[in-house]
Order: structure tokens, then sequence, then C-alpha cells
């Protein structure tokens, strides 16, 4: 709309008839009213919900709290555990995955035999839904018939079996490395495309000036594939954010608090323990951190792609 | 055009027919979990609407681990089913929630009634004094182990817990077998029941800070810290996970009840066997697994539901439903010629039953069950916290 409006001349406007001038409204309202009323409306049912003390068992005892829950959600210790562990996940999941993707992804593009199969191959691990990845893993790891162990200790790396999931300080290592084998498939799939739009021009006028791979890659490559690595980089952060069902099927949360993080929490709360009062609270805390830090990144990453 | 027409005027027929079909037949909807791969259900369902041609089954396996999640909030989201499989630590909620329609006055005008075994019926009346369950199968917890491990090493099933920790380490030869497969994940509280409330520990405010309890419980988080006699993947096993260590050999004992014993004698034979659980401090205590059915107060087809759970509660019938569940039958008739299990397991059952208990019916039992008992035995035994910070962080949900 913002794009019509100050390109169509002033004069003609203001001739242009009513109908065609709604035009444009008629056509969003399908889509705004769609996500006003899946989108928005639960929200806000979501933010008054979490202003009362609502356990769904007690159905005649729910009353407003106000900010009850959220005073109370400062002083619980598993909501800042939940906290520390939501960061970590974010922060190692989404570089690993970006990591790993480049790499793949800077191999995909060199010429080799059956690279048309490779490329499909690789999609695999980002094609198979969350639930069947958690118990593929969660058998990898076991620590009585899992395979890690198996490999690990015919290696002579490790002299006894290693419970990944079952011990506090690893378990969510474990997970995090099943999710970032999950994930970036979607960021070499995501840089191949923005490799592939480098005019192979730039390369050759680099190599007669003189510059060597690695200064090829971090001139050319790198700011060529920026403005995905942006974009890629926004939507993997939000997703792993969100994410719960890898980690829900893997451990549950434990050992302990082990692995909570904070929409995992929300979750086990409204759905486990039936407190939709206290568990909406920790979801709309969370969105309202998620959010302020997806606006920090937009602000800053999106000021160096257009530098 | 006349085709059209013709066609409109068939569609309108039909559409007729089958809202008098919809009419004609009362639908009702019915929750059940079966572990169990080679599900007998829809053989009950068929026979039970060719007696009653006029009531339609919708029987639907909803998978255990999170049955009463689904359960309460299609409750409150008003999509519950009219009837379902329910166990007694749900009942203080279900009631509290007003969602169980009285069966009382049904249970005692039904022929059935005489032929369910005694006192079945006084274990499962509501907190209220009213009847919303009727029982459909029961199991009693037990201790399973390797006879032959138990036979090369030279020792007797375990009659006490020094019996037991005493085999548990003799066994033990880490990292290929261990002495004991505990349940440290979901739905393990049970086999904990045996060592912990039978020194004493009770679900109430200063049942579990007790010395005693608290003693009890570091008994327990020794076997698996101090002794190594427990896998160390036990804070995340749940039931699948023990059954296939012990399947494989890996473990040596487990506590569990009779619905996995032809499971076991598949893969294992004569090498496994059952007896009570162990006895600790001159005590002993073991979980009486119960199961029953009830209709819940939103359905719309009381009647033909009763018919249904009532059915499914009769001799025969009753039999061929834990053909499926692998549990013990509640009807005299049944029981008389029962050649489901092995005998050794139901000896090991029916020698268990003076001890067994069920959990109080208090609505903090339900949140012991479903989620705080794991957490904070899995912190307990990772060495997050303490005997007594766990004993502590369970008795708090028994405050009020």
């Amino acid at each position: 709309m913002s794009t019509l409006a100050p390109s169509a001349p002033h004069d003609l406007t203001q001739v242009r008839p009513l109908r065609s001038r709604l035009m444009p409204y008629a056509l969003l309202a399908p889509a705004v009213l769609v996500t006003l009323f899946i989108v928005f409306f639960p929200m806000v049912q979501a933010v008054v919900t979490s202003f009362y003390d609502l356990v769904l068992w007690k159905p005649n005892a729910s009353r407003f709290v106000g900010f009850g829950n959220y005073i109370k959600l400062l002083h619980d210790p598993v909501f800042w555990t939940s906290l520390g562990h939501t960061a970590i996940w974010i922060g190692l999941t989404v570089p690993l995955q970006m990591g790993l993707g480049l790499v793949a992804a800077l191999l995909l593009n060199r010429e080799f035999p059956w690279r048309g199969l490779a490329r499909a191959l690789v999609i695999i691990p980002w094609a198979l839904p969350s639930v069947v990845i958690a118990l593929m893993w969660r058998w990898i790891y076991d620590p009585t018939t899992g395979v890690l162990n198996d490999i690990l200790l015919y290696l002579s790396i490790i002299h006894s079996t290693v419970p990944w999931l079952a011990d506090p300080h690893l378990a969510l290592y474990a997970v995090i490395a099943t999710l970032t084998w999950q994930g970036f498939p979607f960021f070499a799939v995501m840089i191949l495309a923005g490799l592939q739009g480098i005019p192979q021009s730039q390369y050759e006028a680099a190599s007669i000036d003189g510059a060597s791979t690695w200064r090829q890659f971090v001139h050319i490559t790198l700011p060529g594939i920026a403005p995905v690595l942006a974009t890629a980089g926004l939507l993997r952060i939000i997703w792993v954010a969100n994410s719960m069902d890898v980690i829900f099927v893997m451990t549950g949360g434990g050992p302990g608090y082990a692995t909570h993080t904070l929409p995992l929490y929300a979750f086990i709360k409204a759905r486990q323990n039936l407190d939709f009062g206290y568990g909406t609270a920790i979801a709309v805390t969370f969105t309202i951190l998620l959010g302020a830090i997806v606006a920090v990144y937009i602000v800053r990453t999106m000021r160096e792609v257009e530098r | 055009m006349s085709i059209l027409k013709k066609l409109g005027i068939s569609c309108a027929f039909m559409a007729g027919l089958a809202v008098s079909a919809a009419n004609a037949a009362e639908t009702v909807r019915f929750w059940y979990h079966f572990d169990n791969p080679e599900n007998p259900m829809s053989d009950l369902v068929a026979k039970f609407e060719a007696k009653n041609p006029d009531i339609k089954i919708e029987a639907e396996n909803v998978p255990w681990n999170s049955y009463y999640d689904n359960l309460y909030t299609s409750l409150v989201g008003g999509n519950a089913p009219d009837a379902g499989m329910v166990k007694l630590f749900a009942q203080p909620r279900l009631a509290e929630m007003g969602a169980l329609e009285p069966i009382g006055d049904r249970i005692n005008a039904w022929p059935g009634k005489a032929d369910l075994l005694d006192n079945l019926l006084e274990l499962n009346k509501g907190p209220d004094g009213q009847q919303y369950y009727l029982p459909i199968q029961y199991v009693v917890l037990y201790l399973y182990y390797r006879a032959d491990l138990f036979k090369a090493a030279g020792l007797n099933p375990p009659v006490t817990c020094e019996d037991f920790r005493t085999a548990a380490q003799k066994l033990t030869k880490a990292p290929d077998t261990y002495g004991f497969g505990l349940r440290g994940g979901k739905g393990g509280w049970d086999q904990w029941g045996t060592f912990v409330f039978s020194q004493g520990a009770e679900l109430k405010p200063g049942g579990l800070t007790n010395p005693e309890a608290v003693a009890a419980n570091q008994w327990v988080i020794d076997l698996f810290q101090k002794d190594k006699v427990i896998p160390p993947s036990a804070p995340n096993d749940g039931f699948q996970e023990i059954v296939a260590a012990f399947k494989a050999g890996k473990t040596a004992m487990t506590i569990h009840h009779i619905g996995s014993s032809n499971d076991l004698v598949k893969a294992l034979g004569d090498k496994v066997s059952a007896v009570p659980a162990p006895k600790c401090g001159g005590k002993q205590w073991t979980s009486y697994g119960d199961e029953s059915l009830a209709i819940f107060s939103s359905s719309q087809v009381k009647d033909a539901a009763w018919k249904w759970i009532s059915f499914l509660a009769e001799g025969e019938n009753n039999v061929a439903f834990n053909k499926a569940t692998g549990q013990m039958t509640v009807t005299k008739s049944g029981s008389e010629h029962w050649t489901l299990h092995e005998r050794r397991f139901v000896d090991a059952t029916v020698q268990s039953l003076p001890f067994a208990h069920v959990l109080p019916q208090s609505t903090a039992t339900a949140e012991f069950v479903n989620t705080a008992w794991q957490t904070s035995m899995q912190q307990a035994l990772t060495g997050q916290i303490t005997s007594q910070q766990m004993m502590q962080q369970l008795e708090s949900l028994f405050a009020q």
C-alpha cells in the first residue's frame, strides 16, 4: 500500500473512484482478519490469562491476581535456570548451525561428481520430523544400547559408557548437538543460493590482482552472502528459541531441570501441571525478551548489511 | 439441467439418510491406553456393536505419556470423551473438576456386580464416598529377577532390602550388567515406594522429611551414586528403557508388574522369575496398580456409555481386555481359569496383595505422580540436591 500511494500522481488520486481506492484494503482484509483471529486474539488472551491464578483442575478457584504471576516468576529459581539454558541454547545452536551450514555450502558449491545427489541428501536432517530426529538421537546416545558409546569405547576415547542424556552437565549440550545436526541444512541451502548469486567475474578479477583464496573468501564471498546470513540467522534465532519438541522428546526437560528452556518450562507448567496462569506468564515474559533481542538484532545486522 | 437437478435431489437424499443414521445410532467416544501393539479392542467393539446395533463405539488409543494431559484439557475444552480408562490418583482432581458421573446406582442394578472381586469397589470409592469408578483390571508390583544369574552367583532371591543390596552388588559387572534397573524417569515413583514408603514415608505434612524417610531415600540414591548397581542412564529411564535393559540382560533385577511378564518370558524364557518386593526395615510396601472405567459428566449418551463400560467389566470380555493389557482380571469367573500368565508371576502378584497400597487420594498426588517425583528424583540422583532437599520439595506439594 505504501508503495501505491506515493507513486500515484496527486491529481490522479483525487479523481479515482472510491471503489478502486478501497480495493487494496478489501484485498488485504481477509489476510488481516485471519491473522487477527488466529494470532492476535490468542496473544491478547494469553496476556489476560497471565493476570489470573488459573489452574485448570480448580475451575472454581480462578481469580484475578494482577502481576502476581510475574512477581512469583522473578522469585522462581527454575525460571532463572531456564533463562540461562535458553541463552546457551540459542547462543550455541544458531552459530554452530550457521558455521556447519557455511562449510557444507562451500563444499557443495565446488565441482565434484554426484554433486546433485549430495545437494539433495544434505537436506534430509531438515526434512525429517523433529520427533523422529529426537527418538533417533535418543537411541544413539543411549548408554546401554547406543551406537555413540559403542564407537567411543571401541576407539578407546572413553573407558566406561557415558550417560549423555542422564548427566545434568552433558544433557543440554547433547540436545544442542542434535539440533545443530537437524538445522544446519537450512543454512547450507540458503547460503548455497547466496553463493551462486556472486558473479564469477569478481573472483577472476581478485585472482588477477593476486588475492589469496582466504582473502577472496573474506572480501568477496562473505560480503556476497551477508544478507542471506542475516536473514537466515534471524529466522533461526526465532525458530530455535521457540523449539522445544526435540528437548521434550529427548529428555522431557530432565534430568531435574538440566534441559529446561523457557518455552519448555511454560509448556510443562501449562500442559502437564495445568497451571495456565503461571504458564502463560512465562510465555509472555519470554515473548517480550525474545522480541527485544530480535529488535536489537534487526537494527544492528541490517545496518551492517546495508553498509 | 435435469442432470443437475437429479444430482441435487440425490445429494439431499443421501444427506437425509446420513442424518437419520446418526440419529438412530448413538456414538460413544471411549479413550483407553494400551502399550501392547497387538490390540484386540476392535474385536471387543465389534462384539459389542453386534449385540447393541443402535450404539456405535469410537475407541481411541491415547498414548500413556500424555493420557492425562489430553484428558484434562479435553474436559476443560468441552471435547471430552464419553467414557475412558482412569486411575485412582486422578480421581480427586476429576471429582474437583466435576467431571465424573456417579455410577453407584447403575453398579447396584448391574448383574455383573456379584462377579467383581471382593473389596475392589470399596478401594475405588471417590473422595466424597460416591462411586465413580468401575474397576477393569489390576496389577501389583513385584520384583523381577534373573533366576539363572542368581543361581550362578549362588544367591537366593532377596527377602530383605539388605539381601537386595548385596545381591545387586554381586551381580553388577559394569558396564555389561547392573544389579537393578531403576526407573528414574516418568512413572518410577512406585519402584521408589518399595524402598521409601516401606520405611515410614507418607505423602502428608511431615511424612517425607522425617529422618527415617530421608535416610531411606538416601539409601536409594546411594545404590546409584555409591554402590553403582544401577545403570548410569537411570535418571532418564522410563518403562521402555527398564524393560529393554532387563530383556537384553543389562540388568539382573527390576520392579514392575505382571503386565510385562509375557514379553519378558518371550525374551528370557525360564531365566526370568519373580518374588514379592523386598522387606525394608521390617515392613513391605508395594504399589497396587489400579485401572477403572468412568463416565464423564459432560456425556450426552450416558446410558449407552454405561452399557459399553459394564460390558468390558463382565467375565469373558474382561478377560479379553486383559489379554491386551497383560494385567489381571477383576472378575471372579475370569480369575478361576486364568491362563494368560505363567503361574510364578500370578503367585508373586497374589503374595504381594496383602501389603499393596494406593497413594492417598488428594489433589496433590496427581502432581507428585505426573511431574514432581521424577524431577526431584533426577536432581537427587545426579547430585544436584540432597536427599533432604528432595524430600522437602516433595513434601511442599502436600503442605495444604
